[in-house]
C-alpha cells in the first residue's frame, strides 16, 4: 500500500530543519519500536502508582517487595506471549489457539509420568517437553504442510487437547509430594525487600534470552522472518518455508509444555484445566504478543517487545489488586487489558499516519 | 499474425458451463447433509433415545444460540473478519436483561427492545473501532472481549442472578414451547438464517459481502461502501447476540457469571464446519446451519453413549479438521486446472 | 503546451494544473492533460515519472493538493472513486482487479447490479453479459464461469469488459498487456478498436513501446511528474519516444565477445508445469541462452522447473556432467542454481525488509556460522559493496527496499544471485516493470555476471531483451522447442517463430 508511492522522485532540498528531526526521532522510536513504548509506559505507571501510594490512595502498600513478588504471575504470561509471537511472526495469519489446551495437557503428562509411573522430576520434565513439541509440531505439520488456516487448525486441536486433558484422569488433577515440592521453583530470592520468584531466574530469563538469540541472531530467526514477510519470495529465496512456518508451531509447542511445568509448579498440582480455565491462556498471550509489536499479517515482531508487554500487563494488574479493592480490581484488570491492547494498536496507526504525511 | 478472437478461449471454455444463476446447495453443505444422516441414523441403532422428541428437542434448543449468532459471523468471516467478542456479548446482554426481568419485570417488547439497544450497541463499539479505527478485527474483538466480560462483571456484582422470570420462555427450552415438534427457538434460529441466506446469495448488498471478503481494495474501487457494509456487519452481529441472549434467558432461574464463555470459539467452530472459509469470500448461513447441528448431535450422541462430556470438543476438533481438509483438497485440485 | 489547445474543442476529459505532493516529494507538479473523444492515447514515462498518479487521481483513488478535473465540461468530485465512475472514468489495473468467488457476470456488473429492489435480476444480467462479451469479441460461454477457474490472461480481458460495462466515456488501461499471451493481446487491441468506435476516450499505458504504434493515435511523454511533450504517434520512432523519456541519449549495451567455455547445464527432454513439455538444450560457462515465447508457450514452466518450483515431471538435468534432482528450490540452490523470478512484487522482495535481508535472503547458510549464528557485519559488509558494484540508489544497506524504485529493487534481486558459487544464474523476465535506464545497467550486469564464468538463462517475453542480450536464442512454442536463433536475429524472425511460423527462422535446430 505505501509502495504506491512514487518513490524514485528525489524529495526537496528544503525538508525538515535539523532541531525538529531529534526531537521526532524521540517520538518516533517510541511509535516504531513498541519495546521502548512500553518501558515508558511501565516507567509511567510505577511512577503513578507511587504517587497514588504518596497521597494513600491505594488499598495496601506499594513496595518493591510487591511488585518483585508479582513476577511469579509474569512467568506463564511471558512463556506464551513468545510463544504466539514466534507462530505469528511465522506468517499467513499465523496464530495458535491451541497453546492453553496444550498447557492442560502438558501439565497431566507431567502428572501422570511422576505420579502413575514414578519417574523422576527431571525425566518427566524433559519427556513433557518433548511431548509439547511433537503436539505443536502436528499444528505445525497442519498448518505448514497441509495448509490449513492457523486459526482453524490451532482452534480444532486446542479443542482435542483440552478435552484429552480433561478425561485422562477422570477430571481430577494429580497431586503428589513430588509435584508438591516443585512449588520451592517459586519461591522468592534475592535479599529481602527484593523477592524475586525463583523461576523467573532459572526459567524466563534463559528461555527469553534464547528466544532473542534464536529470533534476531540466528539462521532460524531469519528465516521465520523471510518466511512471514513473504511466502514466495521465501521460496524463491530457496527457503523451506513449509518446515520453517511448522517449525515456529513446534517451538510453540515447546514453549507451553515449559509453562505446563511452571504451572504445575506454581499450583504444586497438576490441574486438568490448568490453561483453559475462564478464558484460557491463549487469549492473554496473543493480547501481549500483539501488544508487544508483533503484526498480525506477520514479518514484523520482535522478542524485546513480547517481553517488556508481558512484564507491563503483570505490574498492571498488580498494581490495579492494590488501587481497587476486591473483585472489582480483578474485573478492572479485564478493563485494562482490552483498552491497553485496542489503544497500543490505534497509536501505531497515528504513528504510521504520521508518518505517511 | 491475424487471429480469430474466439480461439483463445477454447481452452477454458471447454470446461465452461453457461449457468445463469449458482447452484442451490453447495459441496461442503450435501457433504454435512450426509454426516449428519450417517451419525443420527447410527444412533438411532445404538441407542434407543435418541429419537425420543424430548432428545431431538434438546438438541435443536441447544444449538438455537449458536446459530443465531452464526448467523452474523458468518458473513462477517466472509468478508474475512472475525468477531472474538460474542462470548463477552452474551454476558452484558444476559445479565443486563437478566436484571431488566428481575428487578424491574419489564414486558416481552420493552425487554426485547432493551436487549437488542444493548446488543446493538455492543456491536457498534467494535464497528466503530473495525472500521473507524481501522484495526484488524481480531485484535479490536480480542480488546473487547476483555472490555466487554469487565461490563458483564460489574453488572453481575459479585453475585449472580438467581430467579429470573421466565417472560421469554415462549422461545426458550422448555416441552411446552414447541411448535410442530420443533422448538420455537430453533424456528426463530431458521427464520433468521433463511432471511440472511436469501439476503446473501440474491441480493446485490449481500453479494458485496463475497466481494468484500474476495478482495476488499478491488471492492472499494468497484464503488463498494466497504467501510459502511462492515459496519452494519459488526453491529448486526451484536443484534443477534441480542436475539441469542432472549433464547438463553428463555428458561428463567439463573444466569451465571460465567454465560457465554468459550460461546465464540463454538460458533467460529459452527461457521468452519459449515464451509465458510477464515480467509474470507465463501461461506453460507445454511452452512453454518448444519455446522451447528452437527456440533449439537454429537453432544447429545456422547451423553446418550455415555461417555465422558468432556469428550465432545475432542470430536468437535476431529470434525473441523476433517471439514476444512476436504474443503482444502478442493482448492488444491482448483489451484491445478 | 499548443496540444491542449487544440485538444479543448473537442476534450472529455480535462485536468488543469494537478500537482501531487507524498511528503516531501513532488509526485506531479502541476499537470494539464486532456483527451477527445475516440482518441487512444499512450501515456508513458519512467517508473516514478508520475503516470500512475495522475491516473490514480483521473480514477479517485488519490486526492491532488492542487487542479481541477472536468469530464465532459462538467466538474469532476476528486478523490471519490464513486464520482469517478459515475462521471465515466473507468479504471483497468494492472493486476486484475476481479472477485475469485463470484462469477463473471457478477463481476462485470458488480457495485451496479441489476435489481429489484436491491434483488439481483440475474436473468438480465446474464443477457447482458453475454452480449457485452460478444461485442467485444469474448466467448459468451464465459459468462457463467467462476473467475478463479479462468486464467490470468481471461481474468485481464474480463476486467477490461467489465470497465466498458457502464456508460465509459475515459477508459484508462493501466499496462493491460504486461500480463497477456500474443493472442490475448490482439483481442485486447481489436476491444480497444471497438471501444474506440464508439467515441470512448483511451488512456493507455504501457512500458512496451513498440505496442505503441500499433494502437495509439497520440502519445504523452511525462518525466519527474511533469508532461514532457504530447504528440502524434504519426512518425515517432520507439527510440525517439525512449529518449524522450528518460532526456537523454541511450546507449545499449553490448556484448563483449567472449568464448564460450565448457558445458555448465544439460538438459534433455525436460517437461513440467501448466504447459512445458519438452525442450531440450546446452548451456555453456561465459554463454547467455534466451528462452523466448508468449506466454502459455511453456517459456516460463523452464525456468520454475529447473529451479524446482514445480518439479520437472520428466527428464534430465545434467549440472557439470551430473545429473541432479530438481525437487525443490532448496535442491536446485545445492546444485548450483540461483534465480531471479519474473514477478519481483510477489517472488523477488520481503518489502518491508532491509536490503541487507533481502540480499541475504537465500544465503542465510553462507552468512552464518556453523551453529546457524548469522554474522551481520558480514552482511552488511557485502551489501555495501554490491550497492556500489550495482550502483543502487539508496541510503544505505538498512534501507528498507520498498523505499526503492522497481529499478533499484530488481537490482537488489540480481545483487542476491551475485553471492555465493553459483553455476547458473536463471534470470526471469530481468527488466519488467523497470524504467529504461535501469533497465540497461541490467543487461550490463547480466553480461558481467556471464564474462565472469557464470553461464545465465534468461527468460524473457520481451523481444529487445532477448534479441541483444543473449548469445542464442530458443523460441517456445506450445510446450516445446520450436526454432533457435543466434544474437541479434531480427524481431520478426523471432516473433513469427513463436507464433508457430516456421518460415522466418534463419537457423532452426532442435
Amino acid at each position: 500500500m505505501t509502495s504506491n508511492v512514487n518513490t524514485s522522485v528525489q524529495p526537496t532540498k528544503d525538508t525538515v530543519p535539523e532541531k525538529k528531526e531529534r526531537a521526532s526521532s524521540v517520538v518516533k522510536v517510541l511509535t516504531t519500536d513498541r519495546m521502548w513504548l512500553l518501558v515508558v509506559l511501565i516507567v509511567l505507571l510505577i511512577t503513578a502508582t507511587a504517587i497514588a501510594d504518596g497521597l494513600r490512595l491505594l488499598v495496601a502498600p506499594f513496595t518493591v517487595r510487591y511488585l518483585s513478588v508479582s513476577l511469579i504471575a509474569l512467568v506463564p504470561l511471558a512463556l506464551l506471549a513468545l510463544a504466539e509471537t514466534f507462530v505469528i511472526l511465522s506468517g499467513r495469519s499465523g496464530i495458535d489457539l491451541s497453546v492453553g489446551g496444550l498447557v492442560s495437557i502438558a501439565g497431566m503428562f507431567f502428572g501422570s509420568m511422576v505420579v502413575d509411573h514414578g519417574l523422576s522430576i527431571v525425566l518427566a520434565a524433559f519427556i513433557t517437553v518433548v511431548f509439547a513439541t511433537l503436539l505443536g509440531a502436528l499444528n505445525g505439520f497442519l498448518v505448514g504442510f497441509l495448509g490449513f488456516p492457523p486459526l482453524i487448525a490451532t482452534l480444532a486441536t486446542g479443542y482435542a487437547f483440552s478435552s484429552i486433558a480433561l478425561v485422562m484422569h477422570d477430571g481430577a488433577p494429580y497431586s503428589d509430594p513430588k509435584l508438591t515440592g516443585m512449588n520451592e521453583l517459586t519461591a522468592g530470592i534475592g535479599p529481602g525487600a527484593l523477592a524475586i520468584p525463583w523461576h523467573v531466574v532459572t526459567v524466563l530469563l534463559p528461555v527469553g534470552l534464547l528466544a532473542w538469540m534464536a529470533l534476531s541472531k540466528m539462521r532460524w530467526g531469519r528465516s521465520l522472518y523471510a518466511v512471514g514477510t513473504s511466502d514466495s519470495a521465501a521460496r524463491y529465496s530457496a527457503i523451506n518455508q513449509k518446515l520453517v512456518r511448522a517449525s515456529a508451531y513446534a517451538v510453540a509447542g515447546l514453549l507451553a509444555g515449559i509453562t505446563a511445568l511452571v504451572n504445575v509448579a506454581q499450583f504444586a498440582s497438576a490441574r486438568p484445566d490448568a490453561g483453559t480455565a475462564g478464558n484460557g491462556l491463549a487469549l492473554p498471550a496473543i493480547t501481549i504478543a500483539v501488544l508487544g509489536g508483533v503484526a498480525i499479517a506477520g514479518g514484523v515482531g520482535k522478542i524485546g517487545g513480547a517481553l517488556m508487554a508481558a512484564l507491563f500487563v503483570t505490574w498492571m494488574n498488580a498494581i490495579i489488586l492494590i488501587a481497587f479493592p476486591g473483585s472489582f480490581g480483578s474485573r478492572v484488570q479485564l478493563l485494562a487489558l482490552g483498552i491497553v491492547l485496542i489503544g497500543a494498536v490505534l497509536l501505531n496507526q497515528a504513528a504510521a499516519r504520521h508518518q505517511a504525511t | 499474425m491475424t487471429h480469430t478472437p474466439m480461439d483463445t478461449l477454447t481452452v477454458s471454455t471447454r470446461r465452461a458451463i453457461a449457468r445463469e444463476r449458482r447452484t442451490l446447495i453447495e459441496g461442503q453443505e450435501l457433504v454435512l447433509i450426509g454426516v449428519i444422516a450417517l451419525v443420527w441414523l447410527a444412533l438411532s441403532f445404538a441407542t434407543n433415545t435418541f429419537w425420543t422428541a424430548g432428545n431431538i428437542q434438546t438438541i435443536l434448543y441447544s444449538i438455537a444460540p449458536i446459530a443465531i449468532i452464526g448467523v452474523g459471523m458468518t458473513a462477517v468471516m466472509v468478508t474475512a473478519g472475525i468477531d472474538v467478542s460474542v462470548g463477552s456479548q452474551l454476558a452484558v446482554v444476559t445479565a443486563s436483561v437478566g436484571l431488566i426481568l428481575k428487578e424491574l419485570q419489564w414486558g416481552i417488547v420493552s425487554t426485547a427492545v432493551a436487549a437488542l439497544v444493548i446488543g446493538g450497541l455492543l456491536g457498534a463499539i467494535n464497528a466503530l473501532l473495525i472500521v473507524k479505527g481501522n484495526i484488524h478485527p481480531m485484535i479490536v474483538t480480542f480488546g473487547t472481549l476483555n472490555i466487554f466480560r469487565f461490563v458483564a462483571l460489574q453488572i453481575f456484582g459479585d453475585s449472580q442472578i438467581p430467579g429470573v422470570p421466565g417472560t421469554f420462555s415462549f422461545i426458550g427450552g422448555s416441552s411446552a414451547a414447541v411448535t410442530l415438534g420443533i422448538p420455537n427457538a430453533i424456528w426463530l434460529a431458521i427464520l433468521l438464517v433463511l432471511l440472511q441466506w436469501i439476503y446473501m446469495r440474491s441480493y446485490s448488498g449481500g453479494r458485496h459481502i463475497y466481494a468484500i471478503g474476495n478482495d476488499a481494495r478491488a471492492a472499494r474501487l468497484a464503488g463498494i461502501n466497504v467501510g459502511r457494509k462492515l459496519f452494519l456487519l459488526y453491529l448486526s452481529v451484536g443484534f443477534l447476540v441480542a436475539v441469542a441472549a432472549l433464547v438463553q434467558l428463555g428458561a428463567g432461574g439463573l444466569v451465571q457469571q460465567n454465560v457465554g464463555l468459550g460461546l465464540e470459539m463454538k460458533v467460529i467452530a459452527a461457521c468452519v464446519i459449515g464451509g465458510t472459509s477464515v480467509l474470507g469470500g465463501r461461506g453460507t448461513v445454511l452452512g453454518t446451519l448444519l455446522g451447528a447441528l452437527l456440533v449439537g448431535t454429537v453432544t447429545s450422541a456422547i451423553t446418550l453413549l455415555g461417555w465422558s462430556s468432556e469428550l465432545t470438543n475432542l470430536f468437535v476438533g476431529v470434525f473441523i479438521i476433517i471439514a476444512v481438509g476436504i474443503d482444502l483438497l478442493r482448492q488444491r485440485r482448483r489451484a491445478r486446472l | 503546451m499548443a496540444n491542449r489547445e487544440v485538444g479543448r474543442d473537442s476534450a472529455i476529459l480535462n485536468a488543469d494544473g494537478i500537482a501531487k505532493n507524498y511528503g516531501g516529494i513532488h509526485a506531479l507538479k502541476g499537470v494539464d492533460f486532456s483527451l477527445s473523444a475516440g482518441e487512444v492515447r499512450g501515456l508513458v514515462g519512467e517508473n516514478g515519472a508520475g503516470k500512475s498518479t495522475l491516473i490514480k487521481i483521473l480514477a479517485g483513488a488519490e486526492i491532488p493538493n492542487a487542479g481541477t478535473v472536468t469530464v465532459n465540461g462538467e466538474p469532476l468530485v476528486l478523490g471519490n472513486p464513486q464520482a469517478s465512475l459515475a462521471a465515466g472514468i473507468s479504471t483497468v489495473y494492472q493486476e486484475p482487479t476481479l472477485f475469485g468467488e463470484l462469477n463473471v457476470v457478477e463481476n462485470i456488473f458488480l457495485g451496479r447490479e441489476i435489481a429489484d429492489g436491491g434483488r439481483v435480476n440475474w436473468k438480465a444480467q446474464y443477457q447482458k453479459a453475454v452480449e457485452l462479451l460478444e461485442l467485444l469479441g469474448l466467448n459468451p460461454k464465459l459468462a457463467g464461469q467462476t473467475v478463479a477457474d479462468l486464467p490470468v490472461g481471461e481474468q485481464q480481458l474480463i476486467s477490461i469488459a467489465k470497465a466498458f460495462a457502464t456508460d465509459v466515456k475515459v477508459l484508462i488501461l493501466d499496462e493491460p498487456s504486461a500480463i497477456l499471451s500474443g493472442k490475448e493481446i490482439s483481442i485486447l487491441f481489436d476491444m480497444v478498436a471497438r471501444l474506440k468506435a464508439t467515441g470512448t476516450g483511451i488512456i493507455y499505458i504501457s512500458h512496451r513501446l513498440d505496442e505503441l504504434a500499433k494502437i495509439t493515435d497520440s502519445v504523452t511523454v511525462m518525466r519527474d511528474g511533469e508532461i514532457v511533450t504530447t504528440k502524434p504517434i504519426v512518425g515517432l520512432s520507439t527510440r525517439t519516444i525512449a529518449e524522450l523519456m528518460v532526456g537523454r541519449e541511450l546507449t545499449r549495451a553490448h556484448a563483449t565477445s567472449v568464448a564460450p567455455g565448457e558445458v555448465v547445464l544439460d538438459v534433455s527432454h525436460l517437461a513440467g508445469g501448466k504447459a512445458l513439455q519438452d525442450v531440450s538444450f546446452q548451456l555453456r560457462q561465459r554463454e547467455i541462452l534466451g528462452i523466448y515465447g508468449l506466454v502459455g508457450s511453456g517459456s516460463g514452466d523452464i525456468a520454475r522447473a529447473i529451479y524446482g518450483i514445480d518439479p520437472p515431471s520428466a527428464g534430465q538435468v545434467r549440472v557439470c556432467g551430473k545429473e541432479v534432482q530438481l525437487s525443490s528450490p532448496g535442491a536446485a540452490k545445492k546444485a548450483g542454481f540461483t534465480m531471479a523470478p519474473g514477478n519481483r512484487r510477489r517472488d523477488g522482495v520481503f518489502l518491508d525488509k532491509t536490503l541487507t535481508f533481502n540480499m541475504a535472503s537465500s544465503h542465510f547458510d553462507y552468512f552464518s556460522n556453523k551453529f546457524g549464528w548469522m554474522k551481520a557485519r558480514a552482511e552488511n559488509d557485502v551489501m555495501e559493496s554490491l550497492m556500489v558494484k550495482l550502483r543502487i540508489k539508496a541510503p544505505k544497506p538498512t534501507t528498507p527496499i520498498g523505499a526503492l524504485s522497481g529499478g533499484n529493487q530488481q537490482k537488489v534481486v540480481i545483487a542476491r544471485q551475485l553471492v555465493g558459487n553459483n553455476i547458473v544464474t536463471i534470470l526471469e523476465e530481468p527488466t519488467q516493470g523497470v524504467d529504461v535506464g535501469a533497465q540497461a545497467e541490467i543487461h550490463k550486469l547480466i553480461f558481467d555476471i556471464a564474462a565472469d564464468d557464470g553461464a545465465c538463462l534468461v527468460v524473457s517475453t520481451d523481444l529487445e531483451e532477448v534479441r541483444t542480450l543473449c548469445d542464442r536464442v530458443i523460441v517456445m512454442h506450445q510446450g516445446k522447442a520450436f526454432a533457435e536463433f543466434p544474437r541479434g536475429v531480427a524481431a520478426a524472425a523471432l516473433l513469427a517463430a513463436a507464433s508457430g511460423d516456421s518460415e522466418g527462422a534463419e537457423v532452426e535446430e532442435s
